[in-house]
């Protein structure tokens, strides 16, 4: 109990709880878009730009990585654009593309410069790989808070133009709504919410934050709006215990442990959610009995 | 005392640099249901997605109502075909319908209580109004044709733009979506239909464009539906390959 209340926890509980509250909300559009792994491979690809702001600058200064990891995202976004208006690649090809290069680039960045003694205080880079949640600072919370507030607000004010144009684009551009404007804020957020999350769960296991909540969502509902709150809510009860999970028992990384907790929350939904197979099983049975 | 409310002039509509419309001149008539037919690759499709600006053409000029502005499309509602929405999306019918009121709320406002009124209503008018709590992706391809109708009146617009509204439906839909557009017109609405089975166009309409890149006939049913005009667009060698 005296736990929740010390101040390292509720820095990073607050943290990872707002972040996968908007990542839900936010990824769930992706996830009904069947694009869950442009994501993925905007996380990874935000790698490289952490190590080429930390060689500008020389310190491991969050608010610095945060605009690398950003102006990564953004060019690896375009790159996956122009791959597949461009060329023949499909577009699971071109993710695999930009995932596996950016990613290599950044691997090799890493290396050279923790093997360069020019470049001080090296060790802090790695936390942006796996995550490192215990060495969140106050300037990562409202980072992420800042991120997370305008990603909502983004989100609300545009809930009808993006719930319309995820269903059916072709008819939201007949009734005034721009599409690729749409699209380009979804990305923005995603983005934005991807680059603030990098320091407490890594660019490997961001993506999970994205995908899973809304994969809960719509195991329990038939309502966009519906399923986005839930899939918010479960994304946050998931960070704080898994938050929780990792300050209790030593030596249990923070974003793995959430990644686990939500992957369990998926599996339950899965199984026993009002669409889930359990679930439809039971109804099936019920349904020839009477 | 006839009245074109949709006038296309010279259009030219290519796909990687191949045409599929070739110098098409048309002009829908106000308060007629023109159908649209030609063989596969005639360019029907196209030519409406133009109509709707949902594709950027070579050349030429579109006028709605005489205005060749974006805006001008506030008063015509599309119908898609059915591949083209997300049917795994989380969603109602009555929220499907509710979506055809977008244009009369714009941006931030949500649909209140008049809108719900005007939504149930169409539901009823296609026989639907038992499903609305349903997801849609439950839905037969009849009754999600019903429900796309829905919310294009829903829409309440002039001009009524459909993708193949009868293709792969059953025959009870069939005619209720003709019975219904038959009563729309009554109330002053202007149809045109991109339309595949030749059998029945004289029974469901009173206009036709005979298309196969380009018009080969277009006007009263009376005047322009004959064995020959047909025979031109299906069979000759269209004049662009």
């Amino acid at each position: 109990m005296e736990l929740l209340t010390s101040y390292t926890f509720l820095i990073v509980a607050i943290g990872t709880t707002l972040l996968s509250f908007a990542s839900g909300i936010i990824g769930t559009v992706s996830v009904i878009k069947g694009q869950s792994l442009i994501g993925d491979a905007i996380g990874h690809a935000t790698f490289p730009g952490i190590i080429l702001a930390f060689m500008i600058v020389g310190v491991t200064d969050t608010l610095s990585l945060t605009i690398g990891a950003v102006i990564f995202g953004v060019i690896a976004f375009f790159f996956i654009q122009a791959i597949t208006s461009h060329s023949k690649i499909t577009l699971d090809g071109a993710l695999a593309l930009i995932l596996s290069s950016f990613f290599g680039l950044g691997m090799a960045l890493k290396s050279f410069v923790q093997g360069n003694p020019s470049f001080h205080n090296t060790q802090g880079i790695d936390d942006y790989i796996f995550g490192q949640a215990a060495y969140m600072l106050r300037l990562d919370v409202y980072l992420i808070l800042i991120a997370s507030v305008i990603s909502l607000l983004l989100f609300i004010i545009f809930y009808h133009q993006i719930r319309i144009y995820t269903f059916d684009p072709i008819y939201s551009s007949t009734v005034g709504i721009n599409p690729s404007l749409i699209n380009f804020l979804v990305l923005s957020m995603t983005i934005l919410l991807i680059a603030v999350g990098l320091k407490a769960v890594g660019a490997i296991l961001i993506v999970n934050l994205l995908i899973a909540p809304g994969v809960i969502g719509l195991m329990w509902s038939n309502r966009f709006n519906i399923v986005t709150l839930i899939a918010g809510l479960a994304g946050a009860a998931a960070a704080f215990t898994g938050t929780y999970i990792s300050t209790a028992f030593a030596g249990f990384p923070t974003g793995p442990s959430i990644i686990l907790v939500l992957s369990a929350f998926v599996l339950i939904s899965m199984l026993f959610g009002r669409k889930g197979l359990v679930t439809r099983q039971i109804m099936k049975v019920r349904g020839e009995s009477s | 005392m006839t009245e074109d409310i949709i006038k296309v002039k010279d259009l030219i509509v290519a796909y990687d640099e191949k045409p599929a419309i070739w110098h098409l001149n048309m002009t829908l008539q106000k308060n007629s249901i023109t159908a649209i037919v030609g063989p596969n690759g005639a360019g029907k499709s196209t030519l409406i997605k133009s109509i709707m600006q949902l594709i950027k053409p070579v050349s030429g000029e579109i006028q709605i109502n005489g205005s060749k502005s974006k805006k001008a499309l506030k008063d015509v509602a599309y119908v898609p075909q059915k591949g083209e929405v997300n049917w795994e999306f989380p969603t109602t019918v009555l929220d499907v319908v509710l979506m055809g009121r977008y244009v009369h709320k714009g941006w931030i406002k949500r649909p209140n209580k008049n809108d719900h009124k005007i939504a149930m209503s169409a539901l009823r008018e296609m026989k639907m109004e038992a499903f609305r709590n349903r997801q849609i992706s439950e839905l037969s391809g009849g009754q999600r044709q019903r429900v796309f109708l829905a919310r294009a009146i829903c829409q309440d617009a002039d001009i009524y733009i459909m993708d193949e509204p009868l293709q792969g439906i059953d025959i009870t839909t069939e005619k209720l979506i003709i019975k219904t557009i038959k009563s729309l017109q009554q109330e002053g609405k202007t149809f045109l239909v991109v339309h595949h089975n030749l059998d029945t166009v004289k029974e469901y309409f009173d206009h036709v464009i005979i298309m196969n890149k380009t018009i080969f006939a277009g006007g009263k049913i009376s005047e322009v539906w004959t064995e020959e005009n047909i025979d031109k667009a299906y069979n000759e060698v269209s004049a662009v390959r």
